[in-house]
C-alpha cells in the first residue's frame, strides 16, 4: 500500500514539474476563471425572479445553484478524459513503452497520471468560487467542509469507474470514445447542472435518478450552499459509494482485459 | 541468478490480421493469422551478449517485445533470469533494462535528470540510489552537462544515451536493445558500444540480447548470433562459427546465404 502510494505520487510530482513549466496558463485560467464567474452572475440577475427562486430546491439564487453545477460538471469532464488522455500522450511521446517496462502496471499509471489533473480541477473550482465569493456575494460561509470533501471524494471514485471504461475503449479500439459523449450529454440534460431534474419529463428524470451526477450536484450544493452535514447528506453519499462500488470493479476488469487483448494482439502502442 | 539469463521454448507469436474501416472495430477479436515467430528454441547465458540478425520483419523486436512483457506469445515460454514472462511479469520487468533504440520516450519538458529520477523511482529505487546511479552512469556516459537540460533541447544521441542509463539504473541482469545505435553517427555509435562491451558485459556481467542490422556491432559485441528468418532460427552460433559454416569472408555474406539473400557489390556483381 505505501509502495503504491509512493508510486501515485510520483506520477503527481512529475505532472506539477511539467505543470510548473508552463507558467502563464496558470495566470490565464485564473482570469478565464474571473469572468467565467462574472457571467454566470449576470446571466443570474437577468433571469432571477421569485418565481424561480420557488423552484429551486436548495440554491438561494440562480447564480450559485448554476455556477456550482458548472464547475463541479468539471469532475465528470476530467474522470471521462484525463485516463484517456494519459494513455494518448503516453503512447504519443513514446513513454508508453518504457513506463510498461517498470515496476508500475498500466492501472497504476493511469490512476497516478489523474491525480494532478483531479487536484489541478479541484484548484480551478476554488478558484471560481473564490472570485464568485469575492466580487459577486457567492454564500460560502455557511459551507460544511468537511461534507463538502467527503461528496468530491466519492464523486472521484464513482466517475473514475466511468474514465477506466472510456480508456479501455481507447485501448481495443484506438479511437475516441462515443460513449464518453453519449455520457457528458446526457449528463449535461439529466445531471441537474443548470436546472433542476424535477423539471424533466418523468422518463427523464428516470434516466437522471441512474446517473451519478444527479447525487453528486444535489449533495454539493446542500453541502455549499446549506452548510449540511455528512449525515444530511448521506443517502447521496451512499448512492455515490454504491456507483463507486460497482464500476470501479467493474470498469478495472474490463481494463485488464482489454490491455491483455493488447499485449496479444500487439496493438498496445499503436495509434 | 541462474546460469541461463534467457530460456526460449518453442516461442511462438501470431498476429491477428489489421482491419480498416468498420472491420477495425473487430480487430481486437479477430483470430492471429500472421506468424511472427515459428518454435523458437534458445538460451542466452549468462553474461552473455548474443545478437538477434534478420531482415525486417523477421521477428526480432518481436522477441525483445516479449521478453520485457510488452507482448504475450501465443504458444511456448520465454524464461528471463528464471521468471516466466506470462506468469511472472513483474519479476522479469524487474530482471531487465530494455532500449527500444527510439529517439523519444523521454517528457520533453523535464530535464534529462529529472526524466532519469522519474523512472527510477518507477523501479523502486530510493531517490539516494536513483542520485548515485545517475551520477556514475553520466560520468561514464559523458552526460553530466547534459543532465540538467530539457528533453526537448537534448540531441538524439543524447537521448540515446539517456536512454541506456534509464535502462540500466536498476541494475539489471539482462539488458535488451532494439537497434540501441541506429540514429547515432559513426562516432557516438562506437563510444556507445565501447560502454556496452567493457562497462555493462565486462565490469558488471550483464546479458545482452539485442537486435542490430550493423555487422560490425554484432562483430563487436556479440558473444553469439542468432539469425531469424521470418520468425524461425535460422542459425544460433559464433560470429566466427558462422562465417566457416557458410565459406563466408564476411558476417554479411553469412547471413546472405543463410537467408537465401543476395548481396550487391560495388563493382555491379551480385553473390550468393
Amino acid at each position: 500500500m505505501r509502495q503504491l502510494l509512493r508510486d501515485l505520487l510520483v506520477f503527481f510530482q512529475r505532472d506539477l514539474r511539467i505543470a510548473s513549466t508552463y507558467r502563464s496558463p496558470f495566470v490565464l485560467e485564473a482570469v478565464e476563471a474571473l469572468f467565467g464567474a462574472a457571467t454566470f452572475y449576470y446571466v443570474a440577475r437577468f433571469v432571477d425572479s421569485p418565481a424561480l427562486r420557488d423552484v429551486l430546491p436548495q440554491g438561494k439564487t440562480y447564480f450559485a445553484y448554476s455556477l456550482i453545477g458548472f464547475v463541479f460538471f468539471d469532475y465528470l469532464n476530467v474522470a471521462l478524459d484525463t485516463f484517456d488522455r494519459s494513455l494518448i500522450e503516453a503512447r504519443d511521446s513514446g513513454t508508453l513503452e518504457p513506463l510498461l517496462a517498470t515496476q508500475v502496471s498500466l492501472p497504476v499509471m493511469l490512476v497516478g497520471s489523474a491525480f494532478y489533473p483531479f487536484v489541478a480541477t479541484t484548484v480551478r473550482i476554488a478558484v471560481y468560487l473564490g472570485w464568485a465569493a469575492a466580487f459577486f456575494g457567492f454564500p460560502l460561509r455557511a459551507a460544511n467542509w468537511p461534507a463538502v470533501a467527503a461528496v468530491l471524494l466519492l464523486t472521484l471514485l464513482a466517475f473514475s469507474g466511468l474514465g477506466v471504461l472510456s480508456a479501455s475503449y481507447l485501448l481495443l479500439f484506438k479511437r475516441g470514445n462515443p460513449g464518453k459523449w453519449l455520457i457528458l450529454g446526457v449528463s449535461g440534460i439529466t445531471g441537474g447542472m443548470l436546472f433542476p431534474v424535477d423539471i424533466l419529463p418523468a422518463w427523464l428524470q428516470v434516466v437522471a435518478h441512474l446517473n451519478p451526477v444527479t447525487y453528486a450536484l444535489d449533495a454539493m450544493r446542500a453541502a455549499l450552499l446549506d452548510g449540511a452535514g455528512i449525515a444530511a447528506i448521506f443517502p447521496q453519499l451512499f448512492l455515490l459509494l454504491a456507483f463507486a462500488a460497482v464500476l470501479i470493479p467493474f470498469s478495472t476488469l474490463v481494463f485488464s482485459w482489454a490491455l491483455r487483448r493488447t499485449k496479444v494482439t500487439g496493438t498496445l502502442t499503436h495509434s | 541468478m541462474p546460469d541461463s539469463a534467457i530460456i526460449l521454448d518453442s516461442l511462438e507469436k501470431w498476429f491477428p490480421a489489421a482491419l480498416s474501416g468498420w472491420k477495425a472495430y473487430l480487430n481486437p477479436f479477430s483470430p492471429p493469422v500472421f506468424p511472427a515467430l515459428r518454435e523458437l528454441s534458445l538460451e542466452v547465458k549468462r553474461g552473455e551478449a548474443v545478437a538477434l540478425l534478420g531482415a525486417n520483419g523477421a521477428g526480432k523486436s518481436t522477441l525483445l517485445r516479449i521478453l520485457s512483457t510488452l507482448l504475450l506469445p501465443t504458444r511456448g515460454t520465454a524464461i528471463v533470469a528464471g521468471h516466466d514472462s506470462v506468469r511472472d511479469p513483474s519479476a522479469v520487468r524487474r530482471s531487465i533494462g530494455y532500449h527500444a533504440g527510439s529517439d523519444l520516450g523521454f517528457y520533453a519538458r523535464l530535464t534529462g535528470r529529472q526524466n532519469l529520477q522519474f523512472f527510477g523511482r518507477l523501479q523502486h529505487l530510493s531517490d539516494e540510489c536513483v542520485r548515485q546511479r545517475v551520477a556514475a552512469l553520466s560520468d561514464l556516459l559523458g552526460l553530466q552537462k547534459n543532465l540538467d537540460r530539457q528533453a526537448r533541447t537534448l540531441s538524439v544521441g543524447t537521448i540515446q544515451r539517456l536512454s541506456l542509463i534509464r535502462a540500466l539504473l536498476h541494475e539489471p541482469g539482462v539488458l535488451l536493445l532494439d537497434e540501441p545505435t541506429r540514429s547515432l553517427d559513426a562516432i557516438a555509435a562506437a563510444q556507445f558500444r565501447q560502454f556496452l562491451k567493457i562497462e555493462v558485459l565486462r565490469r558488471q556481467g550483464t546479458s545482452i540480447l539485442f537486435a542490430s542490422h550493423t555487422m560490425q556491432e554484432i562483430e563487436f559485441l556479440a558473444d553469439r548470433v542468432a539469425v531469424l528468418e521470418e520468425g524461425r532460427l535460422r542459425a544460433f552460433e559464433t560470429p566466427v562459427a558462422l562465417r566457416g559454416a557458410t565459406s563466408s569472408a564476411s558476417l554479411e555474406e553469412a547471413f546472405a546465404k543463410l537467408t537465401g539473400g543476395s548481396l550487391q557489390h560495388s563493382d555491379g556483381n551480385s553473390s550468393v
